[in-house]
């Protein structure tokens, strides 16, 4: 069904503009996101796939594959730190995904899913770099001055595209021929 | 749960473990030791930000027109400020032309071809930032076919502001002074202090939450006083001599009170970073 959707390009190319509107949103807008201590990371990437998540219905976009790219894309171009987001950006979206089948579609367990994969995207993000060695910031820290801050923008994120991104996909979903 | 960890599932969920930690501690350490990272990441990056300027080159210029909107606001006050210094400046700058000229005169007549206060510059502006808060480095439009490499430092807005950690073809990364890892603020310093004695050191630190470099271990008796300047010394080999990283903020002593620790106020906020220069020693 994907194949023969409107998302087939959609789909790509708005993850495409999500891909650098992170990098271009945090030098643009560095002084709001990174006023010192806190720090909030632009996910708009990953709200574009578990927005896919949310709204493919029989679609069935390969969202994994999308994943792995973007991962890979996130660590070559980005951080410079090869194997982390191409493992985390697909493990997200399966998480996600198992998540969305329990719970029956509206906007109050869709965002609850979307809190939850942040929080966790973050945490096991941190966790990571804490090990290889990146970041020396302790876990107090890493609560109050990043995660807090990521959620809440990415919180103001999804409200505001949650609705305009549904109209998307549901005029592209009708029109298929 | 049960079934989630059957046996196969389970080796497979510590495969992707051991290849991701395996990946990521080989490219930190890859990219502390080498000198341009591996050619497919440098290709792949090249490929990204070139397909990425669609976006980053119409967002930057949103950035530009309404920074300028913004400037036009107080562009009266200023200029009645900046107006008294531009007399003064005048003065500094012709006396400084002497110097330079004096200076180029002495080294030919001693024969030194080229010293430590000798650079060029390379002018690039910034593209993108890390979305992350575990690294704040920068994105910017020049690489090697521009002449930059690893561990050039990088200015902006009279001050340092960090260094290259990454060098592609057509663009590189840029490490700050506010990153949290440990290599990426290490420059030698120097302070001149008020009874001759000059203070050598580097800089060991950052305090995300004051927005001041620190700079430990000074042991030498030499008196500070604060809002004296903080310029490079050269001493490595790769950064010039003289460059401008901030003004000294405050000085107290270490946790075993043995030793000074200086504050220094960067010169740049580290936020509002549009266009850098890089300095390439001359040789």
């Amino acid at each position: 069904m994907y194949r023969l959707s409107r998302l087939r390009y959609l789909f790509p190319i708005g993850l495409f503009i999500c891909f650098f509107l992170d990098g271009s949103l945090s030098k643009i807008l560095a002084n709001l996101f990174f006023s010192y201590p806190y720090s909030m990371v632009s996910q708009l990437v990953v709200l574009w796939m578990i927005l896919g998540v949310f709204f493919e219905e029989e679609t069935q976009i390969p969202l994994v594959g999308f994943a792995v790219v973007t991962g890979i894309c996130t660590d070559l171009y980005y951080s410079g730190i090869l194997g982390l987001f191409m493992f985390l950006y697909p493990a997200i979206v399966a998480f996600a995904r198992a998540l969305n089948r329990y719970y029956s579609p509206s906007f109050l367990s869709h965002i609850l899913i979307f809190f939850v994969s942040i929080a966790l995207l973050e945490l096991l993000n941190y966790w990571a770099y804490y090990l290889v060695g990146v970041t020396r910031v302790g876990f107090a820290g890493f609560l109050l001055d990043t995660l807090g801050p990521t959620l809440a923008l990415n919180l103001v994120y999804f409200i505001v595209l949650y609705w305009p991104v549904h109209r998307m996909y549901i005029r592209a979903m009708s029109n298929q021929h | 749960m049960q079934k989630f960890f059957s046996n196969r599932r389970l080796v497979i969920l510590v495969v992707i473990l051991v290849v991701c930690f395996g990946l990521m501690a080989g490219s930190v350490t890859l990219r502390n030791r080498r000198n341009t990272p591996p050619l497919i990441q440098q290709f792949g990056d090249d490929i990204v930000g070139i397909a990425g300027s669609v976006v980053t080159y119409p967002a930057n210029a949103i950035q530009g027109g309404l920074s300028t909107v913004n400037e036009l606001m107080n562009t009266y006050s200023e200029n009645r400020e900046l107006k008294q210094q531009v007399t003064e400046l005048a003065q500094v700058k012709v006396r400084d032309q002497t110097l330079a000229k004096e200076n180029k005169q002495l080294k030919a007549e001693l024969k030194i071809r080229s010293s430590l206060t000798d650079y060029s510059t390379i002018a690039a502006s910034v593209l993108s930032r890390d979305p992350s808060s575990w690294q704040a480095q920068l994105v910017i439009n020049k690489g090697s076919s521009a002449g930059i490499k690893k561990n050039m430092p990088v200015l902006s807005g009279g001050g340092l502001v960090g260094r290259i950690s990454q060098v592609n073809k057509t663009n590189s990364i840029v490490e700050l002074l506010s990153d949290t890892s440990e290599s990426s603020n290490r420059f030698a310093i120097t302070i001149q202090g008020t009874n001759g004695k000059t203070v050598n050191g580097i800089i060991t630190g950052y305090n995300s939450s004051t927005n001041q470099l620190i700079m430990g271990q000074v042991t030498s008796k030499a008196k500070i006083k604060k809002g004296t300047s903080v310029t490079t010394s050269g001493l490595g080999g790769v950064t010039p001599k003289g460059l401008y990283v901030g003004k000294v903020a405050k000085i107290g002593t270490d946790d075993y009170g043995l030793a000074q620790k200086i504050y220094i106020t960067p010169a740049t906020n580290f936020n509002e970073i549009n266009i850098v220069t890089v300095a390439k020693l001359d040789d």
